[in-house]
């Protein structure tokens, strides 16, 4: 008897969380976009007063993961356009894989690089360097490449501390648990970093592969019709004008 | 009448021991099993109860099988018409005297009994009140109040009254005679104090190391044992 | 700005969480005190495991259990319609998995202090196992019984590692109090992570404060 109660509990909380509907999207995005995607979601819905529109942050990887073991997210934005494209040759995609801007990565720190990123990062008062996890964020990735093109990665591997997530990298930078940081430029431009008054320093696009950045609406979104309006949203002038001011630049 | 025939390995500080024992005993009798710790007379209660299997055994009671070892009948306790008084009285400490009492009813049992058996035990004043805020002598008379609400065909007494003094304990025996005759009870009494024994007993069984070595009237066992250890106090 | 949801969600997987293992526990704890099987041992070294085992690893072993990708995970979807992953219903799930010992141990251990002759008494007076386990069996543990369902609700509230792995971060769905305040310190809203955490430490002490004084009221009545 209770095995038959506890089954029909889990029914119907069940259905309530399966429920399609159409006036709310939940979207997984990279957390590079942290800032610029709270502010184009404030603006659509402006125009969408009825609409739900949730995000959740993390780093692409773990957020790639999620979805392939089928975490119920209507739209993937990665900082790194592969996982897209690997989403949709495994056929859980409803719509086009659409490039939506190419990230930049910049050294982020209290003190001042003056433009010379490789001797300061060696600099004995820069104890600990925080950059994204490489496993599984992109930005990680491009800063270790970064590093190598610069010849410190060696030297400077000890003095490393991983970010979950690129959020959390800049996290350890203004804390201080780390007096540098290899950072997204989106979120050097963040009003909640600007204000710290940081220093940065973008680092040439020459020194890293380019991180080209995507997104996807996902099969459980098939139906959704908020869904697509978002994906026309975005791929729309005002949505390119929000991106460009917080450093996603067009290819 | 009641027939039980036991054999049991038991396992005692004193090393390994044979319970073999076969007694009867008849209906509104007072027996005692007596004799020194570790003999089995604990064991052969349990057993009596159903708390407790033994090896090979056979327990009558009337024309009731309770226990038939060849047979594979073994009636458990909540099938046996039996009251028990344990030596740590085992009163529920959540429950007040007179709902110790009531939680024995039988299904339908009238409760006029609880009042009958309250009254009888002079325990009216303290019905409403818990266990741990009982006398000795109190919980006692509680537990035993509380074997025999279902009116069993027999009522097993474990050492009742070890851990009382003198005065109470007279005052106990007086309560067990008094219910045994009341409701013409069939009892069956564990003890090793001689006066208590002489008191209460139509008959008594010798027990040691797991067998019975004699029986009779208090009479004419216990004189000989009262003097056997009184010489034996005296060699010492 | 508040918010709400995360508090919501919390409470009503705690509750939802301690009931059910309310009711799994007590069968359990009777079991492995009175039970004579050997196998007991074993049975209670596994309940005690969540004690010890890095939350992290029976989360990851419940995705991997659950994930739609592999046999259970698709069985379920297909005739139960049901989802063990980034769904609230998966954590109840992991949550009941989590704080099992919580609730399991304190009631075996008042089981076990019991006297025997208790449970022999009420069988001699003709009651049931189910009888003498409902009407003086657990009224005489009712401290353990308060302990074990304070402490599971407390425990299921702070929960963090199980739910990020079996979770995700969903809003309203799994974003639990623990969840979001690590949000909100990635996120650098130091207020709102401030919020979260102030209100998870002082529910944390409610806790521990209700216990001790649950317990120290008993061991005064037992003195008399």
């Amino acid at each position: 008897m209770k095995k038959n109660s506890l089954a029909l509990l889990f029914l119907i909380l069940g259905n309530f969380a399966l429920a399609q509907n159409n006036d709310q999207i939940l979207i997984a995005a990279a957390s590079d976009l942290k800032f610029a995607l709270d502010s184009l979601v404030t603006v659509f819905k402006g125009a969408h007063p009825s609409a739900v529109v949730d995000v959740t942050y993390g780093s692409s990887g773990k957020l790639y993961e999620q979805i392939s073991h089928s975490a119920p997210f209507d739209l993937f934005f990665s900082a790194d356009i592969e996982y897209p494209l690997r989403l949709k040759k495994s056929g859980v995609t409803a719509s086009d894989v659409y490039a939506y801007g190419v990230g930049r990565i910049v050294i982020w720190s209290l003190m001042d690089p003056k433009n010379d990123m490789a001797t300061f990062l060696l600099k004995p008062s820069i104890r600990k360097i925080a950059i994204a996890n490489p496993q599984h964020a992109p930005y990680g990735r491009r800063a270790e490449e970064a590093l190598k093109y610069f010849d410190v990665y060696d030297r400077i591997k000890p003095k490393l501390v991983y970010g979950e997530n690129i959020s959390q990298t800049a996290q350890f930078v203004t804390a201080g648990a780390a007096e540098a940081g290899i950072i997204a430029l989106s979120l050097a431009l963040s009003p909640a970093m600007k204000k710290l008054n940081g220093h940065y320093y973008i680092i040439p696009e020459n020194t890293h592969q380019p991180l080209e950045q995507g997104f996807v609406v996902l099969k459980s979104a098939e139906n959704n019709s908020l869904a697509n309006d978002f994906k026309n949203f975005m791929l729309g002038s005002a949505a390119a004008t929000i991106l460009s001011n917080f450093g996603f630049t067009k290819k | 009448m009641i027939g039980v025939s036991l054999k049991k390995k038991l396992f005692s500080a004193l090393g390994e021991m044979q319970l073999d024992i076969d007694f009867t005993v008849n209906e509104g009798e007072l027996v005692t099993l007596y004799g020194p710790s570790g003999a089995g007379k604990t064991t052969v209660l349990r057993t009596l109860c159903g708390l407790s299997i033994p090896d090979e055994g056979c327990i009558l009671v009337g024309d009731q099988v309770w226990l038939d070892s060849g047979k594979k009948i073994n009636l458990k306790p909540q099938q046996r018409d039996i009251g028990i008084v344990f030596q740590d009285y085992a009163l529920f400490p959540n429950l007040t005297v007179r709902e110790n009492l009531k939680y024995a009813l039988k299904k339908g049992q009238p409760s006029t009994i609880v009042n009958e058996l309250l009254e009888l035990m002079e325990l009216t004043n303290l019905s409403d009140k818990k266990p741990e805020l009982l006398s000795g002598g109190q919980r006692q008379r509680v537990a035993l109040a509380r074997a025999i609400v279902r009116r069993p065909k027999i009522l097993l007494l474990d050492e009742p009254m070890s851990a009382l003094d003198t005065t109470l304990r007279v005052k106990i025996q007086d309560y067990i005679l008094r219910v045994h005759q009341q409701f013409q009870l069939t009892t069956i009494l564990v003890s090793h104090d001689i006066m208590e024994v002489i008191r209460l007993s139509d008959r008594v069984f010798l027990m040691d190391h797991g067998k019975i070595i004699s029986q009779g009237g208090p009479g004419d066992i216990l004189p000989i044992e009262t003097l056997k250890q009184m010489v034996g106090k005296l060699l010492k | 700005m508040v918010q709400w949801d995360p508090f919501v969600l919390t409470f009503k997987l705690a509750t939802i969480t301690t009931v059910i293992l309310f009711l799994l526990s007590v069968p359990l704890a009777y079991w492995l005190t009175y039970s004579r099987y050997k196998i007991k041992y074993v049975v209670e070294a596994l309940v005690s495991l969540p004690l010890i085992l890095p939350p992290s690893v029976l989360g990851f072993y419940l995705l991997l259990a659950f994930s739609p990708r592999n046999a259970f995970g698709k069985f379920l979807e297909q005739y139960l319609d049901l989802r063990l992953v980034f769904t609230f219903e998966g954590l109840i799930v992991a949550s009941i998995l989590y704080s099992l010992p919580f609730m399991v141990q304190p009631i075996h251990n008042g089981l076990k202090l019991l006297p025997a002759s208790l449970v022999e008494a009420s069988y001699t007076l003709g009651k049931g196992r189910l009888t003498t386990l409902l009407r003086v069996l657990l009224p005489n543990i009712r401290t353990s019984l308060i302990t074990a369902i304070v402490l599971s609700f407390a425990h299921t509230i702070g929960e963090f590692g199980v739910v990020l792995m079996v979770g995700g971060n969903i809003p309203r769905e799994t974003r639990v109090v623990s969840i979001a305040l690590y949000d909100e310190v990635e996120a650098m809203n130091y207020g709102q992570a401030n919020l979260y955490a102030v209100t998870l430490l002082l529910f944390a002490f409610l806790t521990l404060l209700i216990v001790y004084l649950v317990n120290y009221r008993s061991r005064i009545t037992k003195v008399i």
